[in-house]
């Protein structure tokens, strides 16, 4: 994508100038190091060459010219004999150039002897004299000497001490020829900075070494950084943030046009809760997967959260031919998936926001894109544009969720009741709670229009344990009033997730004193389709304490007829689908008589759902059904209602005209 | 003069139980503040001196630990220069320590150039004929021999028919003299030089056996660290103890009396026992001061 390719650039160039930098700041170091070490070696020689030649000198001292004035007095002069023997014993010396002054000074800096016959000089003043004068020798090192033509010269000023009783005459100056000491010195030196550059030039590549590696581990950490903040591990596709970000900087951009599509997977939370989490989250890798394929490279597919995936359609503003796409990648999405060798199918809601027609801010876009797919859910293509128009502020599902919760708290639900009858009797023998929201705005509103919003959030619990107490509540009620119904209540798969749901039901029926063997929990077929532990285990402990377990909606779904036998299931009520259209249909009819056969052989009831006709009632009560539930013989309604039924007609029910 | 530290530092608490509240400065200097000057003794000096205002004393630097020359090789430095400043300080003149042949003291002393002599200077009788002596200090005579004795002298019989190396003029001459009675066919070939430098050299390159020097100067030699390798101790024997004495000339008894008595005060302020020991040499202490007591 271009917006990773350019962070990848803009972060190959900061690493580069990091790099410099570092580079450059470890050049200093070394540099001054190496400065440091030369010049110090080069101040050691001098040092050294100075130190030698003071004891030299004071070797000539003791061996050369302190014998040849033995019993001398400075302040009368040297008489020829001390003259003769100082010259004899210093000419050669001198003369091959070795030594290149060599003179003797009395206290007062007066000349006493000189090599060269030069007396003239007073260096009375000379603050090296002074010291030498007293007891402290020094040597230093003259450029180039007095006369020109002559190189430098180490000059060294000491006593003269030649009695033994270490009583001083004068001063002895001797000046040494430096030129081979500096030669020498100079090439230790030239040795020394060759093995020095060696040293730092690879101590300097160890350096930009750690540098550059350092610098390339920051950058790669760095990078994975911002990759990992603006993208979904789970499935590597952007975020939320980056499709916030690439969909503003689409919708910023002049003359921009194009769609905002959201999509959400349709019952994700049943396969989550059943199937666990680690299938929920491979799903979820597939429909990224499928959807990023089925799409072009320019759009971008964002995973925002849960089972809601972002897509950014950029220059698209062909409304029917966006619709005609979303609809080829809702087929790609829904097909098969083997997820832990189970088979199942997805299917998925796409709402579709244009801008700028329809929104010009991604806040807008997010909004009624969302509004666009809770339509999408309900109606029947799955896949919906947004139309001003349609728009309905209470199919935002936040909305309605913050309104169900405060609902569930205010009592603003209610239950209505519809019986089941044993077909061969008449008789009622249980009750289906079925929920109802008195909405303030909106009137009674069916489960269908807000049950997946609860489903889709953790409001199902507090739902669920709602109706379960309600219903519990009002079958105390009506054994009290001499009817012995038991009451038949619907549990999400969600609910099956937790052993804590065991708890609940227990809690409520010990409140309510109503016996275990009066409740029904009916449970979709999707919820015992897989083997999933928890729920097996959930349904073994409810039916542990006696209550009994429907599987709701038989046939439509998927249930492997392994797992309905491993669970103990009481009941089975075949979804309406089959029963409506019984009279028309000789394989409706085959798949219902084998439907009941089957329950039979497994030691389940049956019931048949939707039953509206005396015929269809007639013809399951001579297929074995054993009970029926539906219009033919009373609509949903308070209880207080179903009891003057029943006892108009003493305890069978008359059967009512469809509606 | 150099002091070492440590040697200054242990002779300042004895200074300070003396009165003394010179510490920084050199102990033995003339500006000791427990020494003030004697109007009475300054008087007792003859005119010139008083008009010179300096003490001109005679000593043969070679002789340390009384008079040698310091590291510089210009000062004269040990115990008797110490001595004598503070003989100054009560006297009321400068010191000045002039290097000169051990056997020209006494004449210099005799004919004026120097107003005394101090170089470990026994006080003898005759000696004492030409000058006075204020004694000071009592040492006697030792054998110091290459380190390893390779000559085996272990007394001064041993020396018959070897090289005996002494300084001109000193006791240790008559000394050796004396003792030629005891050689019975060999002489000992006592050889004498001007200092007594000039005779360790002999010993030290071993052109001689032996070197008698006063018991102070041989046992610096054989503890210093520069010249111990080289000299040790032929015995601890002592010979023929004496007294050192400042000549004075005959004819000054006021120059002598007042020395005596300059002296004594050094003794009572404590002053002579610190310089005593400050130089190692306390063994040659004296209890009193006295005029011409050699033997």
């Amino acid at each position: 994508m271009a917006w990773s390719q350019r962070a990848a650039r803009r972060r190959v160039h900061k690493g580069t100038t990091l790099l410099a930098i570092y580079a450059a700041a470890s050049l200093v170091p070394v540099l001054a190091l190496g400065v440091t070490l030369v010049r110090g070696y080069h101040d050691a020689g001098i040092t050294r060459a100075t130190s030698q030649a003071l004891h030299q000198v004071a070797v000539i001292e003791r061996m050369v010219v302190s014998p040849a004035l033995r019993d001398a007095d400075f302040s009368q002069g040297l008489t020829d004999s001390e003259e003769y023997s100082l010259r004899l014993s210093t000419d050669l010396a001198v003369y091959d150039g070795g030594v290149a002054r060599l003179r003797l000074y009395d206290f007062d800096g007066h000349v006493v002897f000189a090599e060269n016959g030069d007396t003239g000089t007073v260096l009375a003043d000379d603050p090296a004299f002074q010291r030498a004068a007293n007891g402290k020798p020094s040597a230093t090192l003259l450029d180039s000497g007095d006369a020109s033509s002559r190189g430098a010269v180490i000059r060294v000023l000491a006593q003269v001490v030649p009695e033994a009783t270490g009583r001083a005459l004068g001063v002895l100056e001797v000046q040494l020829t430096y030129d081979k000491i500096a030669d020498q010195i100079a090439a230790e030196t030239r040795a020394a900075i060759i093995r020095l550059a060696i040293g730092l030039a690879a101590l300097y590549a160890v350096l930009g070494l750690i540098s550059w590696w350092t610098t390339r581990a920051l950058g790669r950490h760095a990078a994975a950084k911002e990759h990992q903040a603006l993208h979904d591990p789970l499935t590597g596709l952007p975020n939320r943030d980056l499709f916030r970000r690439v969909s503003e900087r689409a919708v910023e951009r002049a003359q921009g046009r194009g769609a905002l599509v959201l999509v959400d997977l349709d019952r994700f939370k049943e396969v989550n809760d059943t199937l666990g989490h680690h299938a929920g989250d491979e799903l979820l890798q597939v429909v990224g997967r499928r959807l990023q394929e089925s799409l072009r490279t320019d759009d971008t597919v964002a995973r925002l959260g849960g089972d809601e995936f972002g897509i950014l359609l950029p220059g698209e503003s062909d409304r029917a031919a966006t619709v005609e796409l979303l609809t080829r990648v809702r087929e790609a999405v829904g097909a098969e998936i083997t997820l832990d060798d189970s088979t199942l199918t997805v299917d998925a809601s796409f709402g579709i926001c244009f801008f700028p027609d329809d929104a010009d801010t991604v806040e807008d876009l997010l909004k009624n894109a969302d509004a666009a797919m809770y339509q999408g859910k309900h109606g029947p293509t799955g896949v919906v544009v947004y139309e001003e128009s349609a728009a309905r502020p209470a199919t935002d599902s936040l909305v309605l969720q913050r309104e169900l919760r405060r609902a569930i708290a205010d009592d603003q639900l209610l239950l209505q009741y519809q019986p089941k009858l044993h077909l061969s009797t008449g008789q009622v023998s249980c009750v289906e709670a079925l929920v109802r929201w008195q909405h303030p705005e909106r009137g009674l509103l069916p489960p269908i229009d807000f049950l997946p919003v609860a489903e889709r959030s953790e409001l199902i619990e507090p739902l669920t344990r709602w109706v379960l107490r309600q219903a519990l509540t009002d079958c105390a009620r009506w054994a009290e009033a001499g009817r012995p119904w038991s009451v038949a209540v619907n549990v999400s798969a969600r609910n099956l997730a937790t052993l804590e749901f065991v708890e609940v039901v227990r809690e409520t029926l010990a409140a309510t004193a109503v016996p275990p063997e009066r409740l029904y929990l009916e449970i979709t077929e999707t919820a015992v389709a897989f083997d999933a532990g928890q729920v097996r285990e959930v349904v073994e402990r409810l039916a542990e304490i006696g209550i009994s377990v429907s599987v709701d909606d038989f046939g439509v779904g998927y249930t492997g007829l392994s797992q309905l036998r491993a669970m103990s299931i009481r009941e089975i009520k075949i979804d309406r689908a089959f029963i409506a259209n019984l009279e028309e249909s000789q394989q409706d009819r085959a798949i219902v008589a084998s439907v009941i056969d089957l329950a039979h052989g497994l030691g389940c009831t049956v019931t048949a759902e939707g039953v509206e006709t005396q015929q269809v009632a007639d013809w399951l009560a001579d297929a074995g059904c054993d009970h029926g539930q539906g219009y033919l013989w009373l609509r949903p309604s308070p209880w207080q209602e179903i009891v003057p039924a029943g006892e108009a007609s003493g305890t069978a029910l008359p059967a009512s005209p469809a509606p | 003069m150099l002091v070492r530290r440590t040697a200054l530092a242990s002779l300042l608490p004895a200074l300070l139980l003396a009165g003394c509240a010179a510490a920084g400065s050199e102990p033995d200097q003339q500006d000791a503040p427990s020494l003030s000057v004697d109007e009475d003794l300054h008087a007792l000096l003859p005119a010139d001196v008083r008009e010179r205002g300096v003490l001109r004393i005679g000593t043969d630097p070679s002789y340390a630990p009384m008079s040698s020359y310091g590291e510089d090789g210009r000062t004269i430095v040990g115990m008797e220069p110490d001595l004598g400043d503070a003989l100054g300080d009560v006297l009321g003149v400068d010191v000045r320590f002039v290097d000169t042949d051990f056997t020209t003291i006494l004449p210099d002393v005799d004919t004026g150039r120097l107003d005394l002599g101090m170089s470990a200077m026994t006080d003898t009788p005759e000696r004492a004929e030409q000058v006075d002596f204020v004694n000071y200090f009592s040492a006697g005579t030792s054998i110091l021999v290459q380190r390893g004795n390779p000559a085996g002298v272990f007394e001064l019989e041993d020396l018959c028919g070897k090289v005996a190396a002494v300084e001109k003029g000193t006791t240790q001459v008559d000394l050796l003299d004396r003792a030629q009675g005891r050689c019975d066919d060999e002489p000992i070939d006592v050889r004498t030089y001007g200092t007594n430098s000039d005779a360790l050299v002999q010993l030290r390159t071993g052109r001689a056996a032996a070197v008698l020097n006063d018991l102070p100067p041989a046992a610096l030699l054989v503890t210093d660290p520069d010249t111990k390798a080289n000299y040790q101790l032929a015995s601890t024997a002592q010979l023929e103890p004496g007294l050192y004495g400042v000549a004075v000339d005959k004819d000054l008894p006021g120059l002598r009396d007042a020395v005596q008595a300059a002296l004594e005060v050094l003794v009572d302020r404590g002053v002579y026992a610190d310089v005593l020991a400050h130089w190692g040499v306390e063994d040659g202490a004296v209890q009193d001061v006295t005029v011409n007591s050699g033997r």
